[in-house]
């Protein structure tokens, strides 16, 4: 059953259409909204934006001293509308300022009806994780942007749903959890940790017999491939859906070889939310411009126009508690043309990840590598690898073999990684049982030391 | 852009408009997706709903447990054998009184409230709904503002019938918003009332001229006399995007006619007191999407066999919510053609015409019944005639009451005559017969055409 043409679950003895109770009333009702919003153009979204962030400006600058400061400078008048102009003069918020104002970020004035404070901590891949705080307010953005996915995607809330993530135990819950099966009636989502032996995933995913899987790109290159080697189908597996990391184009078209299904991606970042979410009708993505204020800047912190990749800056529109201004999440993307789908919501084409998954050659130029994984994975015995990038002319190949490999094989990885890199790098070899995922449960297969 | 109002301060956009303006837009969110389901898929749904009440009602409500004893309800709420269930007839709802009341009804459903019927020409009849009833009232108005892309921002003026002393004229009364429905969770313009049942044409005219509304809401009737008093249209009415229809049957020539002479759209809902919205016009065209989510409809031949698109027949209506007082085929006393299924796509069934009620149906001299072409007032440019309505006294007699600031000339007189024989396709002796002034009717209803030769069937109050 598509949830597009589900019936909610219902109260008040009435079967159809349904009268949801008041949390899942909720969540339906910013969807409506949210199904309005999506088609503004963009100037409006823009104008509705604008609005929404002078708002939070103003708490911002009544109630968090840190914030009263930075705003002033940058010419900020709390009686007076928010422009575009003083908005740009904001200085971004570096993560190292997170980590160094703490709890200087947190407003001790957050109206009750925002629900309670929050508190998590992001994953830190690199041992740089920060404490955020959030409310339940912000919480329900993140339950209805959870929904719009489903909504746009279309998924069949009978579907049984597989996510294979970190910090989850081998188990399965009765249902997809909440927003949706607040919401809807949906069938069962069964976890597992993302450290088990991808082998042994694939087992469980066979004996799961799931329509719906939701991983880290680097884990489903891991089980796609096993699936082709091991000549093994997922054949009730409608879709892919990933989150964490960057995903390669090829990987699209992996999935499509291994299991015959597509691949949707999200962009979110337990800070700030949901970034964006893939357009239901093409594979780039649509800023979730109700959620967040997402700028793409150049190096002279200029908007990058269309076809450009700049630096990701983000601003939280509905977190009361911390609100984000201006924050420099450190990843990358590519600002996309308006979409054929009619949305008004921008287009990201591409999300190029992090800052530290960046190649520097010694001239200083900078970009995101491909590290020739589709030609060493079938010409070589090596079953993982990554590239850690150490100075400016070395780059370390940290690689799990299936057996050792002779002379010939390090040339000619070699001369892969220097044509997939685009420098002839010196390259130093290192050989590991198992290359661990970060604290998260990501892999990175290239890391930058430099800079 | 109409902007979701938000009850959480600081938040602006998007706005979160409380439990009550959540409920509303959930609902919206659903039916958004169910109107272009299949006509078939909604029926089912219905059937599932329909199930729930046919059990409520045989368990709660007394006239339904002796009506529905011995019945295998299950059978009932399917397609094959909902055409089983007894038609319940106004003169039934009249007999049963509090027996059609339900002792019980789920907590969520509120409190009941009374409704009533104006009886226009016949007895009125009584029944209850829900909170729940009011809220599908107010989702369906919200649908119907939304289907058409009403700018909330307008000005909104209604001349309908109001309580006594509200909206009097000359002054009406000038109210901060549209009205409840829209209140729940938008922003909207002002509005402005006016009684209808006080207010003269020329009052009205006078009234508009000073509100400058951006739409308006009145009877169709009324707005043919206002479309009359004012002309072509009128410069004094710069801002009227739209004229909104309720309350009586809108007949095509009025449609027309207010549509040429103002240069603007004429939208039109068919309502009932004791049922709610039943169908609304569609945005693409003139024809009525039936509110397949509230309301069964059936239209039905003299057999009780359903109609053909093109085909005109009874009206019978199966509510799917409201518990206090269930009315589960019940036939309504209105008579409508069912229309093919609509080019916009969606799948809730259309009706191309609501043609009236029966005692609005011409009889021939051979017995043969039609709804005859009302709207005259278009013609009254040829005769100085107010007010006009034709009262069908015998198979071959009608008294043609008018209103006249001078007795007719005699050619006058004929050219009336000429006029109504066209309209009504027969050579029926005319008798004209001078009033002072033709009242509406309770309700603020206006009937151009009743038959004093078939009155079987009552009146039907929206």
């Amino acid at each position: 059953m598509n949830i597009n043409a589900a019936t909610p679950k219902s109260t008040a003895g009435i079967v159809w259409p349904a009268l949801p109770e008041p949390r899942a009333a909720a969540l339906l009702a910013l969807q409506y909204q949210l199904e309005q919003t999506e088609w503004w153009s963009a100037e409006a979204l823009r104008e509705a934006q604008m609005n929404q962030l002078g708002a939070l400006l103003h708490h911002a600058y009544e109630t968090i001293p840190f914030y009263r400061k930075r705003l002033s400078a940058a010419g900020y008048q709390p009686n007076k509308p928010l422009t575009a102009e003083i908005f740009a003069r904001i200085p971004l918020l570096r993560r190292s300022e997170i980590q160094a104002q703490g709890k200087a970020l947190l407003s001790q004035q957050v109206h009750p009806a925002h629900g309670r404070v929050t508190t998590g901590v992001t994953s830190g891949s690199m041992g740089r994780p920060i404490t955020y705080f959030g409310t339940e307010l912000a919480q329900y953005f993140w339950q209805a942007f959870t929904l719009r996915e489903h909504v746009w995607h279309g998924r069949d809330i009978m579907g049984r749903m597989a996510a294979i993530r970190s910090e989850l135990d081998d188990a399965v819950a009765p249902t997809w959890g909440p927003p949706t099966s607040m919401v809807f009636p949906t069938v069962s989502c069964a976890t597992l940790g993302v450290r088990t032996d991808v082998s042994a995933q694939l087992d469980w995913l066979l004996k799961h017999e799931v329509e719906y899987l939701l991983s880290y790109p680097t884990n489903v290159r891991a089980l796609a491939e096993a699936s082709l080697a091991r000549k093994v189908q997922l054949n009730r597996l409608l879709e892919v859906r990933t989150l964490g990391e960057m995903v390669d184009p090829d990987l699209r078209a992996l999935c499509r070889q291994a299991w015959g299904v597509g691949l949707v991606d999200i962009y979110s970042a337990r800070e700030v939310g949901y970034l964006a979410l893939q357009c239901p009708d093409h594979e780039h993505y649509h800023v979730q411009s109700e959620n967040v204020l997402v700028e793409v800047l150049d190096d002279h912190d200029n908007p990058c126009a269309v076809g450009e990749i700049g630096r990701v800056v983000v601003s939280t529109l509905n977190n009361f508690a911390m609100p984000l201004i201006r924050y420099e999440i450190l990843d990358h993307a590519e600002v996309g043309a308006s979409c054929p789908c009619g949305r008004g919501l921008p287009v990201l084409k591409r999300i190029l990840g992090r800052q530290r998954n960046m190649v520097t050659f010694p001239n200083g130029h900078r970009h995101w590598p491909s590290t020739g994984y589709k030609e060493w994975s079938t010409r070589l015995p090596i079953l993982q690898a990554q590239i850690v990038q150490r100075s400016l002319t070395i780059v370390e190949a940290k690689l799990v073999p299936t057996r050792p490999l002779t002379p010939a094989d390090e040339t000619e990885f070699a001369a892969i990684l220097h044509r997939s890199l685009g420098y002839p790098f010196e390259i130093v070899f290192s050989y590991h049982q198992k290359i661990p995922r970060s604290a998260g449960g990501k892999f990175e297969d290239f890391l930058s030391e430099v800079g | 852009m109409p902007m979701i109002r938000s009850r959480v301060p600081g938040l602006i956009w998007p706005g979160l408009p409380g439990p009550y303006g959540d409920a509303h837009l959930a609902l919206l969110w659903q039916l958004e997706r169910s109107q272009w389901w299949r006509a078939d898929v909604l029926h089912a749904h219905q059937l599932r709903q329909l199930a729930v009440v046919l059990a409520h009602a045989a368990k709660n409500v007394p006239f339904y447990r002796a009506k529905l004893a011995g019945m295998d309800l299950a059978a009932c709420a399917t397609s094959e054998g909902w055409a089983g269930l007894p038609i319940l007839t106004r003169s039934d709802i009249q007999a049963a009184g509090a027996q059609l009341r339900a002792e019980a009804i789920p907590r969520e459903h509120g409190r009941f409230h009374e409704i009533q019927t104006s009886g226009s020409t016949g007895k009125p009849i009584r029944a209850f709904g829900s909170d729940i009833t009011s809220f599908f009232w107010n989702v369906l108005t919200l649908r119907g503002h939304l289907w058409h892309k009403h700018d909330f921002s307008g000005k909104l003026a209604s001349i309908r019938v109001f309580d006594e002393g509200v909206g009097s004229p000359p002054k009406g009364m000038s109210v901060p918003a549209w009205g409840h429905a829209t209140d729940v969770a938008w922003i909207t313009g002002p509005g402005a009332l006016l009684n209808l049942a006080t207010a003269s044409v020329s009052q009205q005219a006078e009234w508009l001229q000073r509100e400058a509304p951006d739409y308006l809401l009145t009877h169709p009737s009324n707005l043919a006399a206002l479309v009359r008093e004012m002309g072509p249209r009128p410069a004094v009415l710069p801002n009227l995007r739209e004229v909104w229809t309720i309350a009586e049957s809108l007949d095509a020539n009025v449609r027309r006619f207010v549509e040429e002479e103002w240069q603007l759209r004429v939208v039109d809902t068919y309502s009932s007191r004791e049922c709610g919205y039943l169908a609304t016009q569609c945005p693409m065209s003139d024809h009525y999407h039936v509110h397949s989510e509230s309301v069964l409809v059936e239209v039905l031949d003299d057999a009780g066999q359903p109609v053909k698109p093109g085909e005109v027949g009874r009206v019978l209506i199966s509510t799917l919510h409201n518990y206090a007082t269930p009315l589960l085929r019940y036939e309504i006393g209105d008579y409508a053609e069912v229309g093919a299924p609509c080019p916009c796509g969606r799948g809730l069934p259309t009706l191309s015409r609501i043609v009236g009620r029966q005692r609005n149906m011409l009889t021939l001299p051979d017995g043969e019944k039609r709804w005859p072409r009302c709207g005259y007032d278009q013609f009254m440019d040829i005769v100085p005639v107010r007010q006009l309505r034709l009262v069908q006294r015998s198979l071959h007699t009608i008294d043609a009451e008018i209103v006249t600031e001078r007795p007719l000339t005699e050619s006058e007189s004929a050219a009336l005559v000429g006029i109504i024989h066209e309209a009504l396709g027969h050579p029926f002796e005319i008798r004209l017969d001078y009033v002072a002034e033709i009242p509406r009717g309770p309700g603020g209803k206006f009937e151009e055409f009743l038959s004093a030769i078939d009155r079987a069937s009552e009146s039907t109050e929206t």
